[in-house]
């Protein structure tokens, strides 16, 4: 691919932020430290990069390393996918290098944004043909987000390890598009972070295959790429982890269940007491948490939660 | 001598409107041809920075002229339309930067310049006040369009109707002022800038709910928009995108396939220029232009229309001066028993003369320097006049 | 004596008229009347008297000066000091206003100055005459009285010693002209002015103290003195 290092100065002066942030330090040797390539000055520069999910901004930092500043400013709890800039975080976004998006229709308020095409990286552009289409037209309210229609394409790719790789790598390509001097650093990190997540993958497959056909629940239509990649048998309601379903909610499940008797639900998140009670009660499905992660977690990194989600998987019992 | 001008000057005074006629006659023989070269050279100048500064532009096939004026003057002459994915297709040959434009639209007389962020940064215009466009709907105007139409932040501005009779049905969009530009002695001063995908909404590609009509209560500026009266007799209507509705907002279609009257491609380099271009030459739907170059013939053209109105100008001073000089010539024959008698009262050859021919210096020397004093206004302000004429 | 012509030969017109007169005197401080009919060159006289002609042969005296014998410039110069002009047609400059009318002797020659005197004097002339209240207006707002007397003043401005008046009541109806003829006659009188008028209506005659007709040139004498 023909890297032009002169589009960096084509792109916006209007709200060029300056270097001086510091990046997180990820497990870097002391090596990495120490510069290798010639004192030109772009590879001097610190990029700031602004991303719309949790996802991609630890694929950045752990890529991008002391070359990038990473910034993430949706808040805590609320899911970015149904999140809408305010005119101030907007012009933030603008004042970025560059911006990660994870596409697929993630990011539903890019496109009533203004920001700087040449700045922004799809990053699942490169498996379009790969995308998930739902079929799901429900709508519903509730939340702090508001009302949010499922879309015609899942967007939760990141959830199939292969290709949060190929998303890793698009995040590499424009990093090095914009930092040519420091490719092999940017290599470095992205070969890790690879690294970590075949390892992630290959737990999941080896959990897939003990589990094979057997039917499981979702408590949301979120884990479509996660039961694509392993052929999970997974059929998906509506509940949400902080409230409790409506009567319409256990009606869908108790027509649901005749024909897909699942022993366990997947959960974002901790379901409320009394729900995970009456599904083990009334349904005999037993909750399992595998949070896609979507924003950063209460603790730990991407990482973390992606070995608890996996975790949480092997510890279920064989069905029996 | 200060005797004999203070008559000149008496004679001239009552003879007001002949005087007056003939400084004028002089002002124009002069200023004519002075003035038009001044001018032609201001424009040419304006307009060859101006289009020097834009290496390429692409449109669809059509007129070049037409698209370059549009692209860089924002014409009220709207090129024939192109699709967004002209735009994605030269990002993707990654010899150029491009910045999408769709001007079409108008809020009263300004441009609505439905643009990307990148072209604040490629005509390195400044915000004065306010911010830059964050949010699908809103609006940045440059310094003379807040003038002209009286806004500043806070307020808002309404897309003006296409025609009368809008049979589509597509309101008028009201938007928030968010930004004012600092002057930058363009055609930028005066565009109300947003988004391209603004643009869009204007034209109807985009909307969200459905009664998003609402009649504005008290505001005087609408019943001055109003060549449209649509739905009941007084009830203006139109769109706007509001933090409430903003979620609800989507397009119809792919993005790519939804019009843009122009994409300005800027090359890192000659090579990457002759390699773009290279590429449009079997191209069957589009043209890509050099506004340069169309400007050197745009300004080849006004030269050689220039030369033969000057020598037209020309003629005709020459005519007129003549007749100027029969004027002054009968003048001084009306004037002839005056001479008498001013000679027999006693005054010296010298004196009559000068009394006598005052008229006529008084009046070139003021003609000329009333040309001088209208060249000199016509090249502080002819930019605007030239900036003018375009739109 | 203020005037003495001698041998005097002037052709005038369209060649066939000559002036001629042998021998003719003029004396201080007195009134004179030039009377014949039109084109017997009595205004011919008077412009050879005031030096703004020449005549083609003889002699042109006038307060001393042989006019006939100066330079143009030096009967121009003899002229503004010397000798009041006041036309038939008045001749006023219809662009300037009554009081830069009857101050034109001054703007028109270098060697007078316009100062505060003069114009005490133009005002003092002008109440004299009537017309103070119409200083500032146009000739064409005045009726023909007023014009004839706003060219008295101006004729009499420098204070000559010789007024010269060419059909002075020519263009007035009978009141108008006894008012102007007394506006003249008392300057002349009280100043000691030589007064030569050309006229050729007979009824004002008798106020001269000496009529000379042009037609067989005989000098009368008699009338008032």
């Amino acid at each position: 691919m023909i890297t032009r290092s002169k589009f960096t100065g084509i792109a916006l002066a209007c709200a060029f932020t300056a270097c001086g942030g510091e990046a997180p330090a990820p497990d870097r040797s002391a090596a990495d430290e120490t510069p290798i390539e010639s004192a030109k000055s772009q590879d001097e520069e610190i990029l700031v990069v602004y991303t719309t999910n949790y996802p991609l901004a630890y694929f950045a930092e752990r890529i991008g390393g002391d070359r990038v500043r990473v910034e993430f400013p949706v808040p805590a709890g609320i899911d970015p996918a149904f999140w809408s800039p305010s005119p101030e975080e907007v012009a933030a976004y603008q004042g970025a290098d560059v911006v990660l998006l994870n596409g697929a229709g993630y990011e539903g308020w890019v496109a009533k944004t203004s920001l700087a095409e040449s700045k922004l990286v799809d990053t699942s552009a490169g498996f379009e043909d790969l995308y998930v289409v739902a079929d799901d037209q429900v709508v519903h309210t509730h939340g702090p987000e508001g009302e949010h229609e499922h879309e015609n394409v899942a967007f939760t790719t990141w959830l199939d390890p292969v290709l949060a790789i190929e998303q890793a790598r698009a995040i590499r390509d424009a990093l090095v598009g914009r930092l040519p001097g420091s490719e092999a650093d940017l290599q470095a990190g992205f070969a890790a972070l690879e690294t970590d997540l075949v390892e992630l993958d290959a737990r999941l497959e080896a959990w897939a295959a003990s589990v094979m056909d057997e039917p499981l629940l979702a408590s949301h239509p979120v884990y479509q790429y996660l039961a694509r990649r392993y052929d999970l048998n997974l059929r998906s309601v509506h509940f949400e982890p902080d409230e409790v379903p409506a009567t319409g909610g256990w009606r869908d499940l108790a027509a649901l269940m005749p024909g897909h008797a699942a022993a366990w639900m997947l959960w974002e998140a901790a379901p409320l007491d009394e729900v995970s009670a009456r599904l083990a009660s009334d349904f005999a499905v037993g909750s399992v948490v595998f949070a896609p992660c979507g924003n950063r977690p209460d603790s730990g990194d991407y990482l973390d939660a992606m070995r608890s989600n996996v975790e949480a998987l092997e510890a279920l019992p064989p069905a029996g | 001598m200060k005797d004999t001008l203070y008559l000149a000057w008496r004679y001239l005074a009552f003879h007001r409107v002949k005087t007056g006629i003939l400084v004028g006659a002089i002002t124009l023989i002069v200023f004519l041809p002075v003035g038009l070269r001044v001018i032609v050279n201001q424009s040419s100048r304006q307009l060859t920075a101006r289009a020097e500064a834009t290496p390429l532009a692409i449109g669809a096939k059509g007129s070049p002229t037409e698209l370059t004026l549009n692209t860089l003057y924002f014409s009220s002459d709207v090129p024939a339309r192109t699709t967004y994915a002209a735009a994605t297709e030269v990002s993707a040959t990654e010899l150029a930067a491009a910045i999408p434009m769709y001007v079409r639209f108008r809020v009263r007389g300004q441009p609505i310049v439905g643009t990307s962020l990148e072209y604040f940064g490629f005509r390195s215009l400044e915000i004065a006040e306010g911010r830059q466009l964050a949010v699908l709907g809103e609006a940045v105007l440059g310094s003379r369009a807040a003038e002209q139409l009286g806004v500043s932040i806070g307020d808002h501005v309404i897309s003006s109707p296409e025609s009368v009779f809008d049979i589509a049905g597509v309101y008028p969009l009201r938007m928030p002022v968010v930004g004012v530009l600092r002057f930058s002695d363009s055609a930028d001063d005066d565009a109300v800038f947003v988004d391209v995908k603004t643009a869009w909404v204007i034209e109807g590609l985009g909307h969200g709910h459905q009664d998003l009509s609402r009649p504005e209560a008290a505001s005087g500026v609408l019943s001055r928009e109003g060549n449209v009266v649509v739905g009941n007799a007084s009830v203006m209507q139109y769109n706007e995108i509001t933090p409430d509705n903003i979620d609800s907002f989507h397009f119809h279609g792919d993005l790519s396939d939804f019009p843009l009257t122009a994409v300005i491609a800027v090359p890192p380099d000659q090579r990457s220029s002759a390699l773009l271009q290279g590429r449009y030459q079997s191209d069957e739907l589009k043209q890509i232009v050099s506004p340069s170059e169309v400007m050197d013939e745009l300004l080849d053209t006004i030269l050689t229309v220039e030369k033969f109105v000057i020598a037209g100008a020309v003629t005709v001073g020459l005519a007129t001066l003549a007749t100027a000089f029969l004027v002054f010539a009968l003048s001084l024959r009306l004037r002839r028993r005056e001479r008498e008698t001013l000679f027999k009262i006693g005054g010296s050859r010298a004196a009559v003369a000068t009394v006598m021919t005052s008229e006529i210096v008084a009046v070139l020397a003021v003609g000329v320097l009333l040309a001088l004093v209208l060249t000199f206004l016509t090249q502080r302000y002819g930019d605007v006049l030239i900036r003018a004429l375009i739109r | 004596m203020m005037i003495r012509i001698e041998g005097l030969r002037f052709h005038y017109g369209e060649g066939d008229f000559q002036l001629r007169i042998p021998e003719l005197e003029v004396e201080n401080g007195t009134t004179t009347a030039f009377i014949g009919p039109s084109g017997s060159g009595k205004t011919t006289l008077l412009n050879l008297i005031a030096g703004i002609i020449r005549p083609e042969t003889g002699r042109v005296q006038t307060r001393g000066e042989v006019v006939s014998a100066m330079t143009d410039e030096q009967r121009r110069r003899f002229r503004v000091t010397t000798v009041g002009l006041v036309f038939q047609e008045f001749e006023l400059l219809e662009y300037l206003t009554v009081l830069d009318n009857i101050l034109l002797p001054y703007r028109i020659h270098a060697a007078l100055d316009l100062d505060a005197s003069v114009r005490e004097r133009a005002a003092g002339l002008a109440e004299r005459v009537g017309i103070s209240d119409k200083l500032g207006r146009y000739p064409r707002r005045l009726s023909q009285g007023e014009r004839q007397r706003v060219a008295v003043c101006r004729a009499v401005l420098t204070d000559p010693p010789l007024l010269l008046t060419d059909e002075p009541t020519g263009n007035l109806d009978p009141l108008n002209r006894e008012r102007v003829l007394d506006i003249l006659f008392d300057y002349v009188k009280e100043s000691g002015t030589t007064l030569v008028s050309v006229t050729h209506d007979h009824e004002i005659l008798p106020r001269f103290g000496r009529v000379v007709d042009f037609r067989d040139f005989h000098v009368y004498e008699g009338g008032a003195s």
